[in-house]
Formats: C-alpha cells, structure tokens, sequence
C-alpha cells in the first residue's frame, strides 16, 4: 500500500513542471506562458549557445508553429540559432479554459510581449532576439513593431508572406486572382479552373464583406496549385510525417483551428490594417515574398516594404513559392535568413 | 362482455406464452469487479483502475423452434474509473469518470460493450509554465493546468475467462472519446485506447439464482 501511494505520488509529479535552463547546440525544450486565460506553448529548439533567438509568429489565425518545425529549418538553421515555436493563443497546443473572448489582436501582441519577456528571463537578457512573421503572424508582427516602442525588444524583423492590412489584402488579392487568371487562361493553362475564380472576381469588385473576404482568400489558397511552377504544399502528408516525431497534439490542434477560423475574431480582422503606422519602424527588416502567393500577393510585401522607416531593410522574392516559401523554397528561405541574422545579431 | 373479456385473456395468455418459448431470462450473479488497463492514445502512456458495480444482470436463452439458439448475458454496470495518460510537451491529463455500461457476453465468453458516462478531469502542463505580471515580474506556476468537465464515450470488446474456464478474469479492448470542455473555447476531443483486464474478486463460481422473468 505504501509503494502504491508513493508511485502515484511519483507519478503525479512527474507530470509537473521542473525549472531547468539548458544551452547547448542542440536543445529542445517547452515551456507555457499563462497570461489572460490562456497557457501558450513555447517550444526552444536548436542551438541556444549562439544567443541567437528567432521567434516564429505563426499564420492562422488558429494555425499550429508545429507546420514550421521541418526537417529542413532543423538542419539548416537550428544548428546555429535557436528557433522559438510559438504557439497563440486558441491555437496549435495552447490550453485554456473559457478564454474565447480574450482572442483578439490587443491581446495576442501582449501575448508576445510577455513571451519575449519570458525568453529574456530564461536565456538572458542579452540575447540577440528576431521576430519571423508569416501569412496572419505578419499582422501580429506589424502590430507589436508599431506598438509602444516594443520594437526595441528585438534585433530585427523578418516578414515572410505577411499581411499587415487586411482590406488592402482583400484588393490586391482580387487582383492577382484576376490579372493571373486572365493570363493562365489566354495560355490554355487550368482554365476550368481559372475561369469560375475570374468570374467570381469580376462579379466581386470591392469593399468586401467577411463572406467576399473569406471566398477570395479560398480562392487564393487553391490559385497557387494552378501555377505550374509552384510546387504543391501537401497539408496532410506534412501532418503524417511529423506528428508522432514532434508529438502533434492532433485533435487540439483541430479544435483550436476550427475555432479561430470560425470566431468574430476575424471580423475584426478583417477592418485591421497597419499601413498608416508603418513610418514608426526604425529596426533592421527583411521582407521575403512568393512572387505567386496570391493570398499575400507580392504588392502587398512592397508596400510593407516601402512604408517602413528602417534604413536597413531588403526585399527578397522567390519566383518559385507562393504562400509558404518555408516549404516551397525552404533552401532560399534559410539561406536569407541565416544571412540577415548573421549580419543583424 | 363475457365473450370480450374471455378474448382479451386469452389474447394475453397466448401473447405470455410465446415470450417464454422464445427466450428465458434469468437473473445471473451479481459481482463487483476491479478495472486495471493500459491507457493511451496509442502512442502516449497512461494507465486506468477502476470498480464495478453490477445493476442488472440476465441470463438469455434464445429459444428457437428446434432445440436451444444461443444463449448470453446482459449485463448493466456501474463503474466509477480514476484514469491517466502522459502527452510528452501537452499535458498530463487526470480525471475521473462514472460510466454507465451496457455489456453482452455470450456463452463462449466473447464481450461486446458500449459505455458512456460523465467525469471531471484535471490537466497538468507538460512544461514550466510562468505568468508576467504587469510590472514585468515573471513567476513560475506550479502545478500549471485546468480543470475541465468531461464526458466520454467508448464501445469494446474482450473475453471473459469466467465462462469456460471459471477464472474470475476478463480481459478487454476498448476505445474511448473523451470530450473536454470547455477547452479554450471549445471543446477538446481525445481518442484513447484502453487494453486491460477486470478481476472479480470473490468470485469462484458462477451461481444463477432460479427466478423467471417474464416479459
């Protein structure tokens, strides 16, 4: 009885927390921040001796920092910095109880705050700490970079597919859809496929509302699939290959997604843009775009780009990715960004 | 009225008489029975205990028109589980659950189940977990996680060693959804496996009280 009780107490224990702060080359380690009714999972991996952080800001909303966690980013950048997994809150492995109404931009760039803070506690104050937005993590990114003077708690920003305006989103997106819809089909190229998206686009001129807003953005997730040169992003076989190595919290990670996805959240999103505010980023910035990302198309890279203030700042575009150049051109995208931190840290 | 009420007797009489040559239902022995199992989403570990309170039990013999069909036991069942599984970097989760259990065994000891039933669970973060306050101090939490009511549902099969070989054992597989709300603001759905056995202490041999149940 007496074993029974001290194994269940051992048991118990084991699944709580122990403080333990390790650098090395190759590290891997988790830990939550808890703020507003949310306990968001923080994965450090990769080599924390070089005092190097590059802090991933997930697309979505609802996505996962999982899907950046490849195999690729592992072998090519992991071995110098240490990546930093992120993930939101409602998203991803993010726990909570009855938090819903907590989800909006405010909250989650106050979220990355205190998770910047929270790596400055642990790994020292000093550290050399880059942002990495992608696709709706743009957004979070333009917001904290424009927020407070916040952007002085980093070294640098990287842009990847980011969106920092939603309605100028929506118009370059339209356009895109259009003018390359209208090429593809003169070239014979996917027309069946091409012509309801151009009939839908000329139907649907402007000032979208959320329903026009959510059906251009499907139509720009599949337009990418009809660009021959783009290679395909296979969504599902990247969940088989990593989910049990990585310990995917599969049905949470569902269940986040299909909440944010479905939330007001993205009526407000959906108004939010930070183009007007741009002028207050003064840090070095790297902005990397898909010359065929229709969701985030590429104007939309030029004018974050142009509107910044930051005298160091360089605007690389891969002509074979479209949305998710970590996965389309993951070899340009780890070499730009191994350069930018190797100049910037 | 006479020849009315004669009819409806008759009627009734006829109607009792077909559900006994068609089956017999009897009471079958009562026993609580322990819960030890494997518990895991395949994958991650964990483990289950629990106790059985037997509510209703049959025996049935399906009757057919030449000689004995099959016959096997319904059986209804309380249990009341205290269960664990370990998520590397998510979570350990604890929780308990009351289960209404709905279980066929057939006569060459073959169990079929289906269950379902309310529970409370307990989740422990699977890392350090620290909250900022607003002037910038950090503290570590201990003990970081969340409660959650939880329902859950599961359907199994397994073996009951009692019925052929009169050892008080019965082993089982079974699958299990359990659904924690509110997760976020949503609800949490999680598969988990259970491979175990149930013990039946005090049982040696299996004793059928003589009482006919008609329909």
């Amino acid at each position: 009885m007496r074993k029974l009780f001290l194994f269940s107490l051992i048991l118990l224990f084991s699944g709580c927390q122990k403080e333990k702060i390790a650098f090395s080359r190759n590290v891997t380690e988790v830990f939550y921040v808890e703020n507003a009714g949310a306990s968001m999972r923080v994965m450090v991996q990769g080599n924390t001796l070089s005092n190097t952080y590059i802090l991933i800001i997930h697309g979505g909303p609802g996505a996962s920092a999982f899907f950046y966690n490849t195999k690729y980013i592992s072998q090519n950048l992991e071995d110098k910095y240490a990546m930093v997994y992120w993930d939101q809150r409602d998203a991803g492995a993010s726990q909570g109880s009855g938090n819903g109404g907590n989800l909006n931009l405010d909250q989650m760039v106050e979220d990355l705050k205190k998770v910047i803070q929270v790596l400055k506690f642990r790994y020292g104050k000093n550290m050399s700490l880059f942002l990495l937005g992608h696709s709706f993590g743009g957004l979070i990114a333009a917001d904290f970079v424009t927020s407070s003077d916040y952007q002085y708690m980093i070294k640098g920003l990287i842009n990847v597919d980011g969106s920092h305006n939603y309605p100028l989103n929506d118009t370059l997106t339209r356009q895109m859809l259009l003018t390359v819809g209208q090429y593809q089909v003169a070239q014979k190229r996917h027309v069946d496929k091409w012509k309801p998206i151009i009939s839908y686009c000329n139907v649907h001129t402007g000032n979208f509302n959320i329903e026009e807003s959510q059906q251009l953005e499907d139509y720009a997730a599949v337009a990418e699939n009809y660009i021959d040169s783009i290679k395909y992003v296979n969504y599902f076989s990247q969940v088989l290959k990593y989910a049990v190595t990585d310990k995917y919290p599969l049905t949470a990670m569902l269940s986040n997604l299909i909440y944010s996805e479905d939330s007001n959240f993205n009526k407000e999103l959906a108004i939010s843009e930070f183009s007007s505010s741009l002028n207050k980023v003064t840090i070095p910035v790297l902005v990397l775009w898909g010359k065929y990302d229709f969701i985030c198309p590429l104007a939309l890279g030029e004018d974050f780009f142009n509107r910044i203030s930051s005298t160091d700042k360089k605007m690389v575009i891969s002509p074979r990715s479209g949305h998710n150049m970590i996965l389309q051109d993951k070899k340009f995208f780890c070499e730009e960004v191994d350069a930018f931190v190797l100049n910037h840290r | 009225m006479l020849k009315t009420g004669i009819s409806i007797l008759t009627i009734i009489y006829c109607t009792l008489c077909q559900a006994q040559s068609d089956s017999i239902k009897k009471l079958a022995d009562r026993h609580l029975k322990l819960k030890f199992s494997y518990n895991s989403s395949l994958i991650y570990p964990g483990i289950s205990s629990g106790i059985e309170f037997p509510f209703q039990q049959i025996d049935i013999q399906r009757l057919k028109k030449r000689g004995i069909g099959k016959s096997f036991t319904k059986g209804r069942f309380l249990t009341g589980n205290l269960s664990w599984y370990h998520h590397p970097y998510f979570h350990d989760n604890f929780y308990l659950t009351a289960e209404w259990v709905m279980r066929r065994t057939k006569s060459s000891g073959f169990i079929f189940e289906f269950s379902v039933g309310p529970g409370y669970s307990r989740t422990f973060l699977g890392g350090t977990t620290y909250r900022v306050a607003d002037n910038g101090s950090i503290s570590i939490i201990r003990h970081a996680g969340y409660n959650y009511a939880l329902v859950t549902v599961g359907g199994g099969f397994g073996y009951d060693f009692s019925m052929k070989r009169q050892l008080p054992v019965s082993i089982f597989g079974k699958m299990n959804l359990l659904s924690m709300f509110p997760y976020n603001s949503t609800i949490y759905f999680r598969p988990v496996l259970e491979l175990g056995f149930r013990y039946m202490p005090g049982r040696i041999k299996s004793k059928v009280t003589k009482e006919s149940i008609l329909k």
